[in-house]
């Protein structure tokens, strides 16, 4: 099948739809596809082979963060001669709602639209107020995936169409097989955090309260850090004798981000909220991970319910620090929750994804001209 | 001369609403197409999995599940939605053994009802609310294709098979009341 992804986000800055993409189209392109990914990037940006690069990208803020996208007369142009020259059986964009590429591509194209919603959005209500400006781009989307329970009900409920919900994959392979960090977790013990740990949703104030109280009893104890950020931002809320057990490693690329994971005794997320899916959370199982996470549904829900993961009331900063304890001193416990989410992030798995994602194409394919695909049932 | 003005300006309004009209006659026609051809796409994968449902049956010697699936591969048009329920309903009461093949193909099967009947609902919503538009109704622009209706089933999603692991979404049944129309 001949494929068009659309990404509404710069690939130069890592994020969770940019890696959803290129893990998609790898899975896609691993399964006998032809891929061609469409993207807001410089110039001289380098790209993997399949992605093509729609121009310059401008920071713009959108649903609560910056979001790097291009949009406007050139990127229209761009997009058409794209869907000219890729003649593909099916286009597939993602976040076709915000004012980005992704947009632009479902109102320039016909025939198959597969649209993929990530966020769940909390302006919602701004968008319900939109829908009879949006309805003829909506219309031109024949099926919509949501990568999450949330993801679909802001659909069905702002929106008014359904949505299939198909959970984010992860490349369990990649990290299931990266090595830890020299010298890590080490003896006495390693909690782990990735994010922007500046951003009030992320939580990790709550860690960091929970680690040096921690810290003051173990002390073997250390913290390791990988997100965007500023330096001095994390080490001016720490007190000082403590600085040298944090480690930060600041942004880390996708190979690392797998060896922070693997080098940790327990992985941290102490999100607070605006979390739809939970994608690090299932990196972390994939890398064997003991996680301990807030009880937000999308964390309760990847994590089995508790089962594949200790969890503890959102925002509550004695649970946390008590449940790290806990988890620090019993050993067996952590084997038996990360052995428990090495199973369920089978689910999670790219191949295993993609395949669902294919049967969504094959629908669209279908509701758009007709034909009834005569593909093997996999 | 301002009447001029007055005519260049009712012709320029009038061109304005021409294309309007025409975008909006081709947008009603594109949507019926669409609703249509996902109407013969969800019949065809109803009657695949009513067809692989009935191999189980026989294979496994279920009367009661290969009479459902007779039924609703013969069903007339208007007994369609309760011969697809039923089977549904007879499809949930069978244990499956998910390392048989046919079983395995039956789960596909059922799985591209789910989404066929996804989409198609959707379009007919699109369809339906491309006909309640002022201009649509006034000057009958839909008066050419039949009005699209909704095929009404329960939500026929099987449980996934092999359980790799305890899954870790909600389980099908309970997404689906919020899919209601």
């Amino acid at each position: 099948m001949r494929i068009g992804i659309v990404s509404p986000y710069s690939f130069d800055v890592p994020g969770g739809v940019q890696n959803h993409i290129m893990d998609l189209a790898e899975a896609l392109l691993e399964l006998g596809h032809e891929v061609s990914v469409l993207a807001p990037a410089d110039d001289d940006a380098e790209l993997p082979a399949y992605v093509v690069s729609a121009g310059r990208a401008v920071p713009l803020p959108y649903n609560g963060s910056v979001a790097r996208i291009s949009f406007g007369p050139l990127s229209t142009a761009r997009v058409r001669r794209w869907l000219k020259q890729g003649e593909f059986d099916v286009l597939h964009v993602h976040e076709p709602l915000s004012p980005s590429l992704s947009f632009l591509a479902v109102l320039s194209a016909r025939g198959p639209v597969v649209a993929t919603f990530h966020t769940a959005m909390t302006r919602s209500r701004a968008l319900s107020g939109l829908q009879n400006f949006l309805q003829p781009a909506l219309e031109k989307i024949t099926a919509r995936i949501a990568v999450s329970e949330l993801a679909r009900k802001v659909q069905v409920e702002h929106l008014g169409g359904g949505a299939v919900e198909i959970p984010n994959g992860v490349a369990v392979r990649k990290f299931a097989s990266a090595q830890p960090l020299p010298g890590w977790p080490g003896e006495g013990g390693a909690l782990g955090f990735l994010g922007r740990f500046t951003e009030p949703r992320k939580g990790f104030p709550l860690l960091r309260t929970a680690f040096v109280s921690l810290a003051r009893q173990r002390p073997g104890l250390r913290l390791l850090v990988a997100g965007p950020g500023d330096r001095a931002d994390l080490y001016d809320d720490i007190p000082a004798d403590l600085h040298d057990r944090v480690e930060f490693l600041g942004l880390v690329s996708e190979p690392d981000k797998a060896r922070m994971l693997r080098s940790v005794d327990v992985y941290v997320a102490p999100n607070t909220g605006g979390e739809s899916f939970g994608m690090i959370l299932t990196e972390a199982m994939a890398a064997g991970a003991t996680i301990a996470a807030s009880d937000l549904d999308a964390f309760r829900r990847v994590l089995d319910g508790g089962r594949a993961g200790a969890l503890f009331p959102n925002g509550d900063q004695a649970s946390l620090a008590r449940l790290l304890g806990e988890l620090l001193d019993d050993p067996r416990r952590r084997a038996d929750l990360a052995s428990c989410a090495r199973l369920a992030v089978g689910a999670f798995d790219w191949p295993s994804v993609a395949n669902r994602v294919l049967e969504v194409y094959a629908t669209a394919i279908e509701a758009t001209d007709g034909r009834v695909f005569d593909e093997e049932w996999s | 001369m301002p009447g001029m003005w007055w005519v260049v300006g009712v012709v320029v309004l009038a061109a304005i609403f021409s294309a309007y009209l025409g975008w909006t006659a081709q947008r009603v026609e594109r949507l019926h197409t669409r609703a249509r051809s996902a109407e013969r796409a969800l019949d065809a994968h109803l009657l695949r999995r009513a067809a692989a449902a009935a191999v189980v049956a026989e294979q496994a010697e279920v009367v009661e599940l290969y009479a459902a699936a007779r039924l609703a591969l013969d069903a007339d048009p208007g007994e369609r939605e309760s011969a697809e329920n039923d089977l549904t309903r007879q499809l949930r009461a069978v244990v499956l053994d998910p390392t048989d093949p046919a079983v395995r193909t039956l789960i596909a099967t059922s799985r591209r009802v789910v989404l066929a009947r996804q989409v198609h609902t959707d379009l007919v919503r699109d369809a339906l609310s491309a006909r309640r538009r002022v201009f649509v109704r006034l000057l009958r622009l839909a008066r050419r294709y039949p009005r699209p209706s909704y095929f009404d089933i329960v939500e026929p999603a099987l449980p996934d098979l092999p359980p790799p692991v305890p899954v870790p979404a909600a389980p099908p049944e309970d997404v689906l009341p919020a899919q209601a129309l």
